[in-house]
């Protein structure tokens, strides 16, 4: 048991790491993406606090399902759901676009932050130093997501935004791929 | 998730659906209107280039151009963008961007010109010639301004005896439609010359200019307190007298003496050595501090109270100091780093008869009495007559010339109000026989534009003659250039 569950909490990680990367490159450029078409700092204001207040309300219900149906499927329909939306992010002309796409994006992002949160204490639950591995999952998101706005910031003196936002969603397209992989087994007594 | 064949099946599934997303979303993509969005810095106005090409030589220029006519396209230039009436950009054309194109070529002591290409700011001609003990005869307050774009607006300074910038130039070098390169002044095609010079672009690429210099000298300031009433003939005085060698005035905006107070500050020749002044080119200073003060007066009444004394103490200290004329041609402070996501700082100028300032000035007052302003500061300028530019803006005498300075945020209603009070502001100055500058806020109505700038058929014509196919061309002339008045695209 415990090896599974000990390479499961790898590919979590590693599926994480890569959301983090392919939201992380572009979250620097909204306002950029805001203002082309037209708004400011309110709209900035508006447009991210819509994300974080709709996945507010959709927290609690996340969790119930995912302590339903899994963790796992929850995850992976939020990471795919974002690779799509993130294709829409290019297309988008108008401020009211841009707020429909962050209330999606706020749905999707509560599926990942409850799941992710919930498995990662279902991998880790009853084991021997879980501070440790939790610390040690931990480091490895913050270290992607320095790297992603860093790399954001190089990237887009070459690249178009757009260009960011397809890249962005590729990354989290293999972020779902990833999470394939973790072994039901390994999750399975917590989450079924 | 059932086992390995599933999870597998699954994975091939989710990249075919996302290849077909991802087609979509690409073939969408490339179906949106292509292209940058364009703005200046009074943000204003906008639209969408088709692109913005950097230039770094005339072959760059030309090659560009000749692009942009083969595609089809409309050419536009742009300096620092700091014009606000949509000079710089047009609908789905290709900007060439001049500021990378900014060598000083040459300067001759002893003819005392100096020749630079046209992204060149007054900063960079500044460095080259203020070792010589030379100095810019016509410039702007700020020397931040690229040399073409100051030539298509034919700026003005702070210098009484010097007319606006035409006034100052020998000959430029200019990129035609054709891709030939040619050559204007008052020999060579001076229909060009005066047309190019205050035509905002229109007729060609600057590339290169020589300008006339003079010499670096050290001046005493000396400032004066006097009411709006008493100022035209104490002004007129100063700028006619051989000693003043720079002339600015300010009209207090602060609510207990509006549009009432003024003080002026005159720039007189001492005849001293210039070793006696610093004649190293000194940096901004104290520019954090002015910022806060400015950024009060943007804000507040009392922060506008507050400026104005403390502008008051500051004279006071600075009686009598001494200063070259290249340090008192640098800027204060670049409050334009303003970048406020919804206010912008607009400037307006008028440009009045001397013996109709007080009605003007009186007209105003009243003006903003019944539709208030956010007027933040008034400089008044003194402009010689000069009517060598098709688009001149002294023609037939002297005038003072008024730039209000006005804080506004950005919304449509907003923007509209502002718009019928610029009608109107023009509409004043006209009834006392002045005029507008060109350069800002297009919101003047064709009417006001023609009455104002009657050789604007001038312009028209030499653009017939030397861009036929209008490849030249910006928001600003499809407006108000054009003869049929904006109806050609
Ligand atoms: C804060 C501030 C202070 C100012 N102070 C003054 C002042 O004291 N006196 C005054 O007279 N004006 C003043 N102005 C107005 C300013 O001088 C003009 O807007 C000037 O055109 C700005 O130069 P620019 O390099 O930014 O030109 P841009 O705004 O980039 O271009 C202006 C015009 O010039 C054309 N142009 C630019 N380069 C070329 C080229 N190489 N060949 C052909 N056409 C070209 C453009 O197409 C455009 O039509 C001020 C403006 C601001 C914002």
């Amino acid at each position: 048991m415990k090896p599974m569950k000990r390479s499961a909490l790898r590919w979590v990680m590693l599926s994480q790491n890569a959301m983090t990367l392919g939201s992380g490159i572009v979250f620097p450029f909204y306002l950029i993406q805001i203002k082309e078409i037209g708004g400011g700092f309110a709209e900035y204001g508006i447009a991210y606090g819509l994300f974080t207040i709709c996945s507010a309300f959709l927290n609690g219900w996340f969790g119930r399902s995912s302590d339903r149906f899994g963790r796992t499927p929850l995850l992976l329909i939020g990471s795919w759901g974002m690779a799509g939306l993130f294709l829409l992010f290019p297309l988008a002309t108008s401020i009211a676009q841009v707020y429909a796409l962050q209330i999606a994006m706020g749905a999707f992002g509560a599926m990942q932050r409850t799941c992710e949160k919930a498995l990662l204490a279902d991998l880790t639950d009853g084991e021997p130093g879980r501070g440790e591995k939790i610390g040690r999952y931990q480091t490895g998101i913050a270290l992607f997501s320095g790297i992603a706005v860093i790399a954001g910031g190089f990237l887009i003196d070459y690249f178009t935004l757009d260009l960011m936002f397809y890249a962005g969603s590729a990354l989290l397209l293999a972020s779902g791929l990833l999470l394939l992989r973790v072994d039901e087994r390994g999750e399975e007594g917590q989450a079924g | 998730m059932k086992g390995r064949r599933g999870r597998l099946r699954l994975a091939l599934a989710a990249c075919a659906v996302y290849a077909l997303l991802l087609s979509l979303s690409l073939h969408a993509r490339s179906a949106q209107p292509r292209g940058e969005q364009a703005t200046d810095v009074g943000r204003v106005v906008s639209a969408r280039v088709d692109r913005t090409v950097t230039v770094r030589s005339a072959d760059d220029a030309r090659r560009a151009v000749l692009e942009a006519a083969a595609e089809g396209r409309k050419v536009s230039i742009a300096g620092t963008r700091h014009s606000m009436g949509g000079q710089t950009f047009y609908e789905g054309a290709v900007v060439l961007d001049l500021k990378r194109y900014d060598r000083i070529l040459a300067v001759d002591e002893q003819a005392r010109t100096v020749t630079a290409q046209a992204g060149a700011t007054w900063a960079d001609i500044q460095e080259a010639v203020n070792p010589l003990g030379l100095s810019v005869r016509v410039m702007q307050s700020q020397n931040l301004f690229t040399i073409g774009g100051s030539l298509s607006a034919n700026i003005h300074g702070r210098d009484p005896s010097e007319g606006p910038l035409i006034a100052a130039v020998r000959s430029i070098r200019m990129l035609l439609a054709d891709g030939s390169i040619v050559t204007a002044s008052r020999e060579e095609r001076p229909e060009l010359f005066r047309a190019a010079i205050g035509g905002f672009g229109v007729l060609g690429v600057i590339l290169e200019a020589t300008l006339e210099l003079t010499a670096d000298e050290v001046y005493e300031s000396r400032t004066s307190l006097l009411s709006y009433r008493e100022f035209p003939q104490r002004f007129e005085q100063a700028a006619r007298s051989p000693d003043t060698g720079l002339l600015i005035a300010r009209l207090s905006t602060a609510p207990e003496h509006f549009l009432e107070r003024m003080y002026m500050t005159e720039f007189r020749r001492t005849g001293l050595p210039l070793a006696s002044a610093d004649r190293e080119l000194k940096q901004d200073r104290a520019v954090e501090l002015t910022r806060f003060v400015f950024g009060l007066q943007r804000k507040h009444d009392w922060g506008k109270s507050l400026s104005w004394s403390l502008q008051e103490r500051l004279f006071r200290s600075e009686q009598g100091g001494l200063v070259t004329r290249n340090n008192a041609m640098r800027p204060e402070s670049d409050f334009l780093d303003y970048r406020d996501a919804q206010h912008s700082d607009l400037l307006q100028e008028y440009f009045v008869p001397l013996s109709r300032y007080e009605a003007f000035v009186d007209g105003l007052r009243a003006l903003l009495r019944e539709e208030p302003l956010n007027v933040v500061n008034i400089t008044v300028r003194y402009m010689p007559q000069n009517g060598e530019s098709a688009l001149s803006y002294t023609a037939s005498e002297d005038r003072a010339a008024l730039v209000l300075l006005i804080n506004e945020k950005r919304s449509a209603a907003r923007l509209e109000r502002l718009e019928r009070l610029t009608q109107r502001m023009i509409g004043l100055a006209q009834s006392l026989g002045g005029t507008y500058y060109l350069t800002y806020q297009p919101y003047a109505t064709l009417e006001q534009f023609r009455r104002s700038y009657p050789g604007w058929t001038e312009l028209a014509a030499a653009k017939r003659r030397y861009d036929p196919g209008s490849l030249f061309w910006n928001d600003w002339y499809g407006k108000y250039g054009s003869e049929e008045g904006g109806g050609r695209r």
